[in-house]
């Protein structure tokens, strides 16, 4: 086994404790920090298909991310520029009225693990906030709405609206228990995912466009 | 007719039960009990629970929600004694009066007598300590996290002996959300590991204590975990929601667990319900049939967030029993 296949495995199986000792051997025998991160990349990529299948639960995807973060922090130095976050920025948040985050921290995590920047709003984030941060960060090309409950909805709606109508070349991803790909198609926005595996997948489906 | 607990005792039995159990109807929930004051926090309001937990329930939400970041109580699983502090489950018999009154005022033919518990083992390890933070340590520091639920199954213990001490229950309805509504959080491997012992624990000294009837609330998907829920001596699973294929699990459990829920409160329980979405609910969780199984909203008490669509809810069921029986 090489070892980008080394790091790749220990970020799907959350090794923690040995990544970055890892991530630097790979380092130390010549290989390219872009090229460590696409494995880390890629290992995510695998998480969040066995999260969507069932075939994994979220401790396991959340080891699997914090054991990519780790990794990336030995890769940093290494990386031109800003390539840890090659698909841009992505605000995400938990909409007004809802102060659940479970659901959109994990998406927050599979995001970044995909190569997003995240500017994570936190919970019951009224529509003109998400739209500010869309508006004041830089290279913003994804708003993540995050929703888990009924009476929520018609924020998450309001919210899709102001970001559309503002204009702003920003694209919409929603989820979360009550929303569906119908509604979602409803209200405006760009995609929707059923689960952070599927959001990671979307996510850059959407900005690649 | 039978009284509301011989039928429920039909129900879960598989005998011939003479209407649908409606709701919560067989259980008389004893609030007042002392260990619950502070509990609940009123709407726009926000503070500290009796473990430190900090809660904030903003004007014009449903419920209230456990804040984390500074108010986390436990900062380092490791250092965990050092951070928690059980409260205190002695209380005069001045402060149990009030529950010790509702108590006997119940006439136990008609009804159980139940004793709630709230935050359960696995919540109470998140809320103590945030879920992401709560989630990694079963795999990082295992040791630990048994330590945590070993000394939280103490309490609950202790809790339990006063409860039983003062109100005699004949049912216990215990919280703990074990799931998102599309799967539980844990693995059924690691459930096992770390819950199904300290939930034989308690659920077991309850029932060799007399309470007859054991009432999980998980308002999620757990179909997972029932064989686990069988064997800690849950006998109905509260909060069941249509994600689990009820249908399925009554043909595969039916008789050893009964499962109560069906009616998705999410789905009926918001500001533009109507009757008519109330109905069409009831019937389908109604044709699940008519043992093993309680029509009811998943909600955790029996209430609902907005007014009217609990008695709905029942007036949806008498039409169905009606239909039915």
């Amino acid at each position: 086994m090489s070892k980008l296949q080394e790091v790749k495995a220990m970020v799907e199986q959350g090794k923690t404790k040995l990544i970055a000792g890892k991530v630097q051997e790979a380092l130390d025998e010549g290989n390219k920090a872009e090229d460590i991160l696409q494995s880390m990349i890629d290992a995510m990529g695998v998480i969040g298909d066995r999260f969507s299948a069932g075939e994994i639960f979220v401790p396991e995807m959340l080891i699997a991310a914090k054991a990519m973060s780790l990794g990336v922090d030995v890769l940093k130095p290494h990386l031109a520029g800003e390539s840890t976050s090659s698909l841009g920025t992505c605000v995400i948040g938990t909409v007004e009225g809802d102060l659940h985050d479970i659901g959109k921290n994990l998406v927050a995590m599979m995001l970044e693990g995909t190569g997003f920047n995240i500017v994570d709003m936190g919970v019951d984030v009224s529509p003109e906030k998400f739209l500010n941060a869309a508006k004041e960060n830089k290279d913003v090309k994804l708003v993540a709405l995050s929703g888990l409950l009924t009476t929520t909805m018609p924020k998450m709606e309001e919210t899709v609206k102001l970001i559309k109508d503002s204009g702003l070349p920003v694209k919409v991803i929603v989820g979360g228990a009550p929303v569906s790909e119908e509604y979602a198609a409803q209200i405006g926005a760009d995609g929707y995912a059923p689960d952070a595996g599927s959001a990671a997948v979307k996510a850059k489906e959407l900005v690649n466009g | 007719m039978l009284t509301k607990r011989q039928n429920l005792m039909e129900v879960i039995k598989g005998g011939n039960p003479d209407r649908f159990v409606k709701q919560y109807e067989f259980l008389e929930i004893i609030m007042e009990m002392p260990m619950l004051k502070g509990v609940f926090l009123e709407p726009g309001t926000e503070g500290k629970n009796a473990w430190g937990v900090y809660y904030r329930w903003p004007e014009g939400h449903i419920g209230q929600m456990p804040v984390h970041g500074e108010h986390t109580v436990i900062k380092d699983i490791t250092e965990w004694k050092k951070y928690v502090k059980a409260p205190s489950v002695k209380f005069s018999d001045e402060e149990w009066a009030a529950a010790v009154e509702h108590a006997n005022s119940v006439d136990r033919n008609e009804q159980f007598v139940t004793a709630p518990y709230f935050g359960g083992i696995f919540e109470m390890c998140h809320n103590l300590m945030s879920m992401e933070n709560a989630l990694i340590a079963f795999y990082e520091e295992p040791e630990h996290m048994h330590e945590l639920i070993e000394f939280i199954t103490e309490y609950e213990l202790a809790y339990a002996k006063e409860v039983i001490d003062h109100i005699h229950p004949d049912a216990i309805f215990h919280h703990d959300d074990w799931g998102t509504q599309r799967n539980s959080f844990l693995s059924p491997e690691m459930f096992k590991e770390f819950f199904l012992e300290p939930y034989k624990k308690v659920y077991g000294f309850y029932k060799d204590n007399g309470v007859e009837l054991v009432v999980h609330h998980c308002d999620s998907y757990a179909a997972n975990l029932v064989p686990f829920m069988i064997e800690m001596g849950i006998d109905i699973w509260q909060g069941c929601m249509t994600t689990n294929n009820i249908p399925e699990l009554i043909k595969k459990y039916g008789g050893q667990i009964s499962f109560m829920g069906g009616i998705d409160s999410g789905v009926v329980d918001f500001p533009g319900w109507n009757q008519e979405i109330v109905e069409r609910e009831v019937e389908k969780a109604c044709n699940y049939g008519k043992l093993y199984f309680i029509p009811s909203l998943t909600q955790g008490l029996n209430i609902s967030s907005f007014p009217g669509v609990y008695e709905a809810v029942d007036e949806a069921i008498d039409k169905m029993s009606k239909k039915m029986f």
